[in-house]
């Protein structure tokens, strides 16, 4: 249950902002005018801020875009998808943990520690360090500090420990989360939806690492999820893989190369690239360059063939709505609506393969990237106060359940359960005199609990000795509106009671969280400041190099103030690694900026003027 | 059904246990409230879907957590608990079987676990049914399951007409319910043969 403090004297700010947790990518949006509005990181047109982050050798974690661009150049440093170890243990996350550089180990409840930069982290606190960097986006787009409320958004899939950790990451952050929200969900609520009188809608969402679908049934403004189903390891990345592949094959780079982590990095962003360009053109280079290796190698795909390589892909996540429509009892056919979310949508092919298996159009006319964030901030705009219009009935995922004798499991909540759900199991003694019942709770849809999720374990004691199936021990499940669980326990014959509180599994308990919250507390404003000052630098340098770059194209017709201000201004970043001060680096950063105007606004000139030919914006 | 006590806020009689739809406060319930007594309606078997599901809607945007995101935390929990009355009783209304089973449960006829007898007739049909998709299963023809399929319909909807007669008027006769409980074991079985020839012919189509 979310914990949220109504401070009447203090007329506290109702406003809540809405957060794409994403795997690769993250986005802040915020109900303003009216309307959901993303807000992005300053000096950039797209909202995302990429959920990366960076240990160097020594010094504070860098966050966000200063993270991804450190993790081209030294990968072996980096943690790009910390999503993916959110609420697991070691044994589920292996195959995600064999991309990661960090070594890692388990505590005794199964929560993931990563070694990078020197100390140890939770993938909660790692999270909370992106979630930090969003909220200082939002409160740098805004111009004042960022509502500390917000609505998060998860996978459809996530399982109960996963939203637990998020919900934790955003404590941790110094966030109330007022609502936990399905992505899809989200998005079909950036769409306006509801204006349907009445509809079924799937929402197609293939992002950069996850794949879901859910089908949605919206009655009078009233959005009930009918089915969900996805893939946590099906996304943009196993198609740029599928690029890589063919690269592999064919250019042979040798074992040395091909083992080197700084390779296989500009590899990937290559193969994204090409990806990237097949989207608009039907043929596109595939580049590699180590010219210190003498490695050049490129070759052209065309669009069909980029489209077999991928097919494989497209065809699991057609399984996965076929899964959900039989799921809801639904034919292609009876779906109104189809949304489409994810940067993976704006592939032709995937556009086609989803229109041929709804027989419909899908909507793109929002920024598939933007779309849940929006929706966030529209759910955020609801939990506010701000309307009664609209109103999101969600399900749970998966079922939960108690393991019983014999090691199968007795469903207590059923998959697609309508939340907040509760439900009461009697439970009995089997053992004459027996004073205490074990209890293991799990998730999933297998029937035998050892194939299934724990969710944690608990022990009932104080039952009074009866003889064998005497007692009644009713357990009762309450899931809430977030999909998080609480169990209580209560033994029946003699009205003796006890509740009961899950160490959860893979999750972090109170005191952990309060533990982490005072420490971090303690250091909060030196951590910060250290933080902020290293993606400072970061960014002077990308700027730096920028200008530097591009200066000699067109100095000569800079005018005599504005070249001494640049040069100025360069002068001042060139030494910006000695300055201690986050104000005094920030002050340096955006003199830069401002000075490096003029000679943006001549390079663009050039380029609508076709000087540059053949180049686009973003690289001059 | 006990008439329901009156609103303690606005003293109007209050047609759903879970919410005065006068003023709009939660209510606590002593006891959990039954499905019936959640929509403010009357036990019966025959009930109009369209109608109950408009009703649940209203009813849900009453009780639902998000509306009450500003509200005390004894508010929030009882949004909390009240949303999940409601969900709960929907799920028992809105599904034929689950009624009926609460019905029959309710007027104090027996459980599934007390009444396993079926009619000799329905019992041989079963073993043969059950050898046919047994032999489905193992590679064979699926135009006989097609024909199987229509068999089982037909046979739910016999089953249903039986029901049906059982409940409408509903009464607490002994040997209705117990007919109804036996009609119940019977479409228990017709439902979950059916949903195993549906994955059966899900598996014959896609490679």
């Amino acid at each position: 249950m979310p914990f949220l403090e109504l401070d009447v004297l203090n007329a506290p700010d109702r406003s809540i902002l809405g957060i794409d947790l994403g795997t690769t990518y993250s986005l802040v949006a915020l109900w303003r005018d009216g309307r959901p509005t993303i807000l992005r990181p300053r000096g950039r047109d797209d909202g995302r801020i990429p959920s990366a982050l960076h240990f160097p050798a020594s010094g504070a974690p860098l966050v966000g875009w200063p993270a991804r661009e450190r993790a081209a150049v030294e990968p072996g440093r980096a943690l790009l998808s910390v999503k993916r170890l959110m609420g697991r243990g070691l044994s589920d996350a292996r195959a995600d943990l064999a991309g990661v550089p960090f070594a890692a180990s388990e505590n005794e409840r199964g929560v993931i520690q990563l070694e990078a930069g020197g100390r140890r982290y939770t993938p909660q606190e790692l999270s909370a360090r992106i979630l930090e960097e969003v909220w200082r986006v939002a409160s740098e787009a805004l111009g004042e500090a960022a509502p500390r409320r917000a609505v998060i958004t998860v996978p459809a899939y996530f399982d109960e420990p996963q939203r637990a950790a998020t919900r934790d990451a955003a404590r941790l952050a110094g966030l109330d989360v007022v609502r936990i929200v399905n992505e899809p969900t989200a998005a079909s609520l950036a769409y306006g939806l509801e204006r349907l009188k009445q509809g079924t809608v799937a929402v197609y969402d293939f992002g950069g690492g996850t794949f879901d679908v859910s089908l949605l049934a919206i009655e009078d403004g009233v959005f009930r999820v009918l089915a969900t189903a996805g893939d946590t390891h099906l996304g943009g990345d196993d198609l740029d893989r599928a690029l890589v592949a063919l690269a592999l094959e064919e250019a042979r780079p040798g074992p040395e190369l091909a083992g080197d982590p700084a390779f296989l990095q500009g590899l990937r962003l290559a193969a994204e690239r090409c990806k990237l360009q097949l989207t608009s053109a039907p043929e596109a280079e595939l580049r590699l360059a180590v010219p210190e290796r003498g490695f050049p190698w490129k070759r052209s795909v065309t669009r069909e063939e980029f489209e077999r390589r991928i097919a494989v892909h497209l065809e699991r996540t057609l399984d996965c709505c076929r899964r959900a429509l039989h799921d809801a009892n639904l034919t292609p056919g009876a779906i109104d609506e189809v949304v489409l979310v994810g940067g993976s949508t704006r592939i032709p092919a995937v556009r086609t393969a989803v229109e041929r298996l709804f027989g419909r159009k899908p909507h793109c006319e929002l920024n598939p990237d933007e779309v849940v964030a929006l929706g966030a901030a529209v759910q955020g705009h609801v939990l506010g106060g701000g309307t009664r219009e609209l109103l999101l009935l969600d399900v749970t995922p998966l079922s939960l359940g108690l393991e019983t004798m014999g090691g199968a499991v007795s469903k207590i909540i059923t998959r697609n359960a309508p939340i907040p759900s509760q439900a009461t199991e009697t439970f009995t003694t089997y053992a004459d005199n027996q004073t205490g019942i074990e209890f293991h709770v799990v998730q999933g849809e297998r029937e035998l609990a050892a194939d299934c999720r724990t969710l944690g374990r608990f022990k009932l004691a104080g039952i009074p000795p009866l003889p064998a199936g005497m007692a009644r021990v009713a357990v009762r499940f309450a899931l809430d509106a977030d999909g998080l669980l609480a169990v209580t326990a209560k033994e029946q014959s003699t009205g003796a009671s006890a509740s009961i509180e899950i160490q959860p599994m893979h999750g972090l308990t109170d005191s952990e969280i309060e533990g982490m919250l005072a420490s971090s507390l303690a250091n909060a404003r030196a951590d910060f400041d250290a933080s902020r000052r290293a993606n400072l630098l970061v960014e002077l340098g990308t700027m730096q190099r920028a200008i530097e770059k591009n200066l000699p194209l067109a100095r000569e017709r800079l005018d005599r103030e504005s070249r001494l201000e640049l040069e100025e201004a360069l002068a001042g970043a060139r030494g910006a690694e000695s300055v201690a001060a986050v104000a005094a680096v920030q002050k340096l950063r955006d003199r830069l900026e401002q000075a490096a105007l003029p000679l943006a606004a001549l390079l663009m000139d050039d380029v609508a003027r076709g000087a540059l030919k053949g180049k686009n914006l973003s690289e001059v | 059904m006990s008439a329901p006590d009156p609103c303690p806020h606005c003293g109007a009689a209050p047609a759903s246990a879970l919410v005065c739809e006068a003023c709009g406060e939660l209510l606590e319930a002593r006891r959990p409230p039954g499905p019936f007594e959640v929509f403010g309606l009357e036990p019966a078997f025959e009930l109009d879907l369209a109608a109950l599901q408009k009703r649940r809607l209203a009813l849900a945007r009453r009780l639902h957590p998000d509306f009450h995101g500003t509200a005390d935390a004894e508010t929030r929990r009882l949004a909390e608990d009240s949303s999940a009355s409601l969900n709960q009783a929907h799920a028992t209304l809105a599904d034929e079987f689950r009624r009926a089973d609460w019905l029959v449960k309710q007027l104090g006829g027996p459980r599934e676990e007390d009444e396993r007898g079926m009619p000799t007739a329905f019992l041989q049909e079963v073993l043969e049914w059950n050898e046919q998709i047994a032999e489905a299963r193992a590679g064979g023809a699926s135009a006989d399951l097609e024909v199987l399929r229509r068999t089982l319909e037909e046979e739910r909807a016999r089953a249903r007409a039986a029901l049906r007669g059982e409940l409408v008027p509903l009464s607490d006769e002994a040997a209705r319910l117990r007919r109804a409980r036996q009609h119940l074991n019977s479409l228990r079985y017709l439902e979950r043969t059916l949903r195993e020839l549906g994955e059966l012919g899900l598996a014959h189509r896609t490679p």
